[in-house]
């Protein structure tokens, strides 16, 4: 856990100070990823190298598992708190195992133990180590290099890792890759991350929780579902960008707004005419078709209406099945692609498990934004 | 031809003046190697000396020699080494400064400061830094300057026979003195010689010291 209170930041002396940041206050509760986020110059940077002291605080302070950082030795809080940047970082005069090195030599471990642990984180990080090992920065793509990065902050197993702009420098293709990797170690690792990023996408994808700087001040502190839904003020609503709904999607998945009930649904086996019946009774514009628990397409009123034979014979395929935790973002947007409203959703073993329509994601949205109607008077565009 | 056959004839006096020179730009440079090392990384690290020391260094550079040793002359006598290779070895050293100073100091501030910054936020003291990452990427710029030094040091020595400091400038000064062309000849060929293959020597440490990844860097940016 790293409580920031009260921090202040303040640059040069006499009439030319800038204040990088005012009286910011926050908490990063311990495993979860921090993305501090917002526009260059907001004080983002300044807020993660005030905390391994590479910068020096003007008023507040800073403790890490309630103790003050200005009691901790300033080398030793460094080692113990592992850092990343973007890509260049790595020394070019080192070999990848020499850069990985860095921190655990600074602490004295013994050689075996060094060589083990550069295996195994860059193992974690998907670099086979007999490939890799001796080999130089310049030698690496960039996504490589920066899966370097990652596993040099991770050396000495920090339990607190301080990560600026780590993939910044990043094609968006492998931006994407690594950003998961990274995900996925986390999710095994559970440090408590600061993250400083300037991409709102990054943000929701990356952070349990953001933070949004904006001229040195803390703007808002919360969870990417609120800041999207409930955003603070204009800035914020701005930053996160007019896109937001979508961006929501993004973070939703089928589970949330799957219909695992139905009430369209037809057996393969039954009979054309029957089925019509069926529908037109309910007054239901198409109908989804089962064979075995597993769906296999759908029948409209019109496909029926001059059919004879079982249901199976003139079913309409759907393109794709969707997963549970398909984000609603993909759901969007294969609708749109296919030009079809509803998606049939299924398990493991292909089984149904439900169906999402158009009207299902519209309603959720419209759910998440609920709070924010009433806010609306304060100038919050909706 | 002739030149030739003064060399061979006057082989033992020849190698005698050749190692005279090479000793008095060796220790020259010997010593002022750490001297304008340590003061190159010293002025980056504070850097209000840096206009101060650099410019000093170039004052230094702009006055010439014989006018350098005409200016130590009695200020040495004083010690009773106002003539021979003291004066010489002195000059040498002031001279060599510029290049190595400006070198080392040029070559520690190329140093991304992300990798500084990297270092740093990775808990190196700044002995670590300087060991393990600084002095290792400068390390080939500052050869580079010891390598100026040495090749300008071999000519101004040549010139040091005036105050008696021997080396192969001798020949270049008593061939002029008795009009004896193939003596002059042979003192400046052998003088160019020597900083020929001086310079080539100095390119090869650069190479030799050049860290490896670098070297891979240099390579694929090519």
């Amino acid at each position: 856990m790293i409580t920031y209170d009260s921090v202040t930041k303040i640059f040069g002396t006499g009439k030319d100070t800038v204040t990088a940041l005012d009286n910011v206050s926050f908490t990063m509760p311990k495993g979860e990823v921090v993305v501090f986020l917002g526009p260059s110059g907001c004080g983002k940077t300044t807020t993660l190298r005030l905390t391994n002291r590479l910068e020096t605080l003007t008023r507040g302070n800073i403790t890490i598992e309630d103790q003050n950082i200005m009691d901790i030795d300033i080398v030793q809080l460094r080692q113990r708190l592992g850092y990343v940047i973007q890509a260049i970082g790595l020394f070019p005069n080192k070999t990848i195992a020499e850069n990985i090195a860095v921190v655990p030599k600074l602490l004295g471990w013994d050689k075996e133990r060094i060589s083990e642990r550069i295996d195994d984180l860059l193992q974690m990080n998907n670099l086979e180590p007999e490939l890799y090992r001796e080999r130089y920065p310049a030698e690496l793509s960039g996504g490589q290099q920066q899966r370097v990065g990652v596993a040099r902050g991770l050396a000495a197993d920090p339990d607190i890792l301080l990560m600026d702009e780590p993939f910044g420098a990043i094609d968006p293709i492998n931006r994407e890759e690594i950003q998961n990797e990274f995900l996925k170690l986390q999710a095994n690792l559970k440090k408590t991350v600061a993250f400083v990023s300037h991409d709102i996408h990054e943000a929701i994808k990356m952070g349990d929780r953001i933070a949004i700087f904006n001229k040195g001040r803390l703007i808002q502190y919360d969870t990417p579902e609120v800041i999207l839904t409930q955003p603070k003020n204009k800035f914020v609503a701005d930053f996160v960008g007019s896109d937001r709904a979508l961006k929501v999607l993004g973070l939703m998945r089928v589970s949330d707004v799957i219909n695992r009930k139905p009430k369209n649904i037809i057996q393969g086996t039954d009979r054309s005419q029957e089925a019509l019946n069926f529908l037109d009774a309910r007054e239901f514009r198409y109908g989804i078709v089962i064979e075995r628990n597993r769906p296999i397409g759908f029948v409209t009123q019109k496909s029926l209406k001059y059919e004879e034979g079982p249901v199976r014979d003139v079913v309409e395929h759907y393109p794709l099945f969707l997963r549970e935790k398909t984000s609603l973002r993909d759901v969007l947007s294969f609708m749109l692609m296919h030009d079809a409203g509803t998606f049939c959703v299924v398990d493991e073993d292909k089984n149904f498990a439900g169906t999402v329509t158009y009207n299902d994601i519209q309603k959720a949205v419209k759910e998440s934004y609920a709070d924010e109607a009433e806010s609306g008077e304060n100038g919050v565009p909706v | 031809m002739s030149t030739l056959q003064f060399i061979v004839d006057n082989f033992n006096e020849v190698m005698y003046l050749s190692w005279e020179h090479i000793w008095i730009v060796g220790v020259a440079l010997l010593i002022a190697t750490p001297i304008g090392v340590i003061l190159g990384i010293i002025i980056t690290k504070h850097e209000q000396f840096a206009s101060r020391v650099l410019n000093g260094a170039n004052i230094l550079m702009t006055v010439p020699s014989i006018a350098l040793f005409g200016l130590m002359l009695p200020v040495l006598a004083i010690v009773n080494m106002g003539l021979g290779k003291v004066p010489a070895v002195i000059a040498l050293i002031l001279y060599s400064q510029l290049p190595i100073i400006r070198n080392t100091y040029t070559a520690i501030k190329n140093v991304p400061p992300s990798l500084v910054d990297a270092g740093r936020g990775m808990g190196m003291d700044k002995w670590k830094l300087l060991r393990e990452l600084e002095i290792p990427l400068a390390i080939p710029v500052i050869i580079a300057g010891l390598r100026t030094a040495a090749v300008m040091n071999i000519g101004i020595a040549a010139i040091a026979t005036y105050i008696g400091a021997g080396g192969l400038g001798v020949y270049i000064q008593q061939g002029i003195a008795r009009v004896y062309p193939e003596m002059i000849l042979s003192g400046a060929i052998l003088v160019s010689l020597l900083a020929i293959v001086v310079d080539g020597g100095m390119a090869i440490l650069e190479r030799f010291a050049t860290p490896e990844g670098i070297k891979v860097q240099r390579k694929l940016a090519r």
